[in-house]
C-alpha cells in the first residue's frame, strides 16, 4: 500500500465522516436509501457506516508513513 | 412442523453448496404446493434462524483459524503492517466483506422483492450454473496456460495459491460477487468459488475463502434481523429445531465440500443447476 501522510489524513478524515453518518443514521435525521422511512431509527444503515469508519481508521493507519 | 424441519436442513446443505439456497427455499414450496411460501410473514424470521445455525456451524468448522484471523486483524490494523498469513487474511476479508456489506444494505431488500417469482428463481437457477461452468472453462484456460493440462488433479491444484495470497483487488472483486446472491438462483459459495477461481484460487483455497468470506455476512445478517423475529410471535421451538438440523447439514456439507475441492471442479453442481433450474421452469409452466 502506498504510504503517505495526505493519504493517512485524508482516510482518517473519511472515517470521521463515517462516524458522522452512522450517527445521522442513528437518529433518524437521514432517510436515503432506507426501507422504512417512517422508522426513526436506522440501525443497520448505522453498523455499516460504523465498519465503514473502523476500515478508514485502519487504512489510514497502514497508510501513514512509518519511523522504522 | 415436517416442512419447517425439511426446509432447515434443505437451507442448511444448499446455503454452501454451490446451487443457491435462496433459490431453492422460493422454488421447493412452490413446486410442493407448500402452504409455507416466502409471501408468509413467518419466512424472514425462519431465514433468519436457519442463518444461525448456518453461521454457527461455519464458525465451529473454522473456530481455530477464526481466533487466529480475529487476533490478526486487531494486530495489523493496530501496527499498521501486515506481518503474517493469518493478518494478511484478515484484511483480505475485511475487504471482501465490506462491498458485500455496502450492496447488502442499501440493495438486498429491493432486489429481493424484484425477483421473488418461482420462475425468476428457476431462470437465474440457469444462470447460476452458465457462470459456473464459465468459471470452470476460464479455469481450464489458465491451467493450459500454465502448463498444467497434462497433470494430475492434486498438481494441476498446486500450480494455485491460497487464499492468504491473493490480492485486495481480487478479494474486494470476489467479496462484490456475493452481492449476486440477493437474487434467488444465484448462488452465494458458488459466486465467490468462481470468482476465486478466477483470482488464481486452488478450489479447495477458493471454497475455504468463500466459507470465511460468508460467516460475518450470514451472522451479520442473521443477527440484524433478531427483534424482527423476537416481535413476531413465531412458533420458536419448531423453527429452532429446524436451525439446528441446517446448522447440521450446514457443517456436514462444508466438510464435504471442502474434501470435494480438493481435487473436484464446480461442473457437476453447475449442470445441476442448469438441469434443475430448466425442469422447474418447465413444471411451473405446465403447472404440475
Amino acid at each position: 500500500m502506498t504510504r503517505s501522510t495526505p493519504l493517512a489524513v485524508g482516510l482518517a478524515v473519511l472515517g470521521v465522516v463515517f462516524i458522522v453518518i452512522a450517527a445521522l443514521y442513528a437518529f433518524g435525521v437521514l432517510q436515503i436509501l432506507v426501507s422504512d422511512p417512517s422508522s426513526p431509527h436506522h440501525y443497520t444503515h448505522m453498523i455499516l457506516f460504523i465498519v465503514l469508519a473502523v476500515a478508514s481508521f485502519v487504512a489510514a493507519n497502514f497508510a501513514r508513513p512509518k519511523t522504522v | 412442523m415436517w416442512q419447517a424441519l425439511f426446509m432447515g436442513l434443505l437451507q442448511g446443505a444448499t446455503e454452501l453448496f454451490p446451487v443457491s439456497s435462496l433459490g431453492h427455499a422460493v422454488l421447493v414450496p412452490s413446486l410442493l404446493h407448500w402452504s409455507f411460501k416466502q409471501s408468509d410473514s413467518a419466512f424472514v424470521p425462519f431465514l433468519v434462524l436457519l442463518h444461525l445455525g448456518t453461521a454457527a456451524a461455519l464458525l465451529i468448522l473454522y473456530r481455530t483459524q477464526w481466533v487466529q484471523i480475529i487476533r490478526g486483524f486487531f494486530t495489523a490494523a493496530l501496527r499498521g503492517r501486515i506481518t503474517n498469513d493469518s493478518e494478511r487474511l484478515a484484511m483480505l476479508l475485511m475487504t471482501g466483506t465490506i462491498p458485500a456489506a455496502i450492496l447488502g444494505v442499501f440493495l438486498e431488500n429491493r432486489i429481493k422483492s424484484l425477483f421473488a417469482s418461482p420462475y425468476a428463481a428457476a431462470g437465474l437457477l440457469v444462470a447460476n450454473g452458465g457462470l459456473m461452468l464459465g468459471a470452470e472453462m476460464l479455469r481450464r484456460r489458465a491451467e493450459r496456460r500454465v502448463q498444467a493440462a497434462s497433470l494430475s488433479r492434486i498438481e494441476q491444484e498446486e500450480r494455485f495459491t491460497d487464499a492468504a495470497h491473493i490480492s485486495f483487488a481480487a478479494a474486494a472483486l470476489v467479496g462484490a460477487c456475493q452481492a449476486l446472491a440477493f437474487l434467488p438462483g444465484i448462488s452465494r459459495s458458488g459466486v465467490t468459488i468462481g470468482g476465486g477461481l478466477l483470482a488464481g484460487l486452488r478450489h479447495q483455497e477458493s471454497a475455504r475463502f468463500s466459507f470465511l468470506l460468508a460467516t460475518p455476512v450470514i451472522l451479520g445478517a442473521a443477527l440484524i434481523e433478531i427483534p424482527q423475529l423476537l416481535n413476531a410471535g413465531v412458533p420458536v421451538v419448531e423453527f429452532a429445531a429446524a436451525a439446528v438440523l441446517a446448522g447440521v447439514a450446514a457443517y456436514l456439507s462444508a466438510r464435504f465440500l471442502l474434501r470435494y475441492f480438493r481435487s473436484g471442479r464446480l461442473d457437476p453442481y453447475g449442470w445441476y443447476c442448469v438441469a434443475a433450474g430448466l425442469v422447474s421452469l418447465a413444471l411451473l409452466h405446465f403447472g404440475l
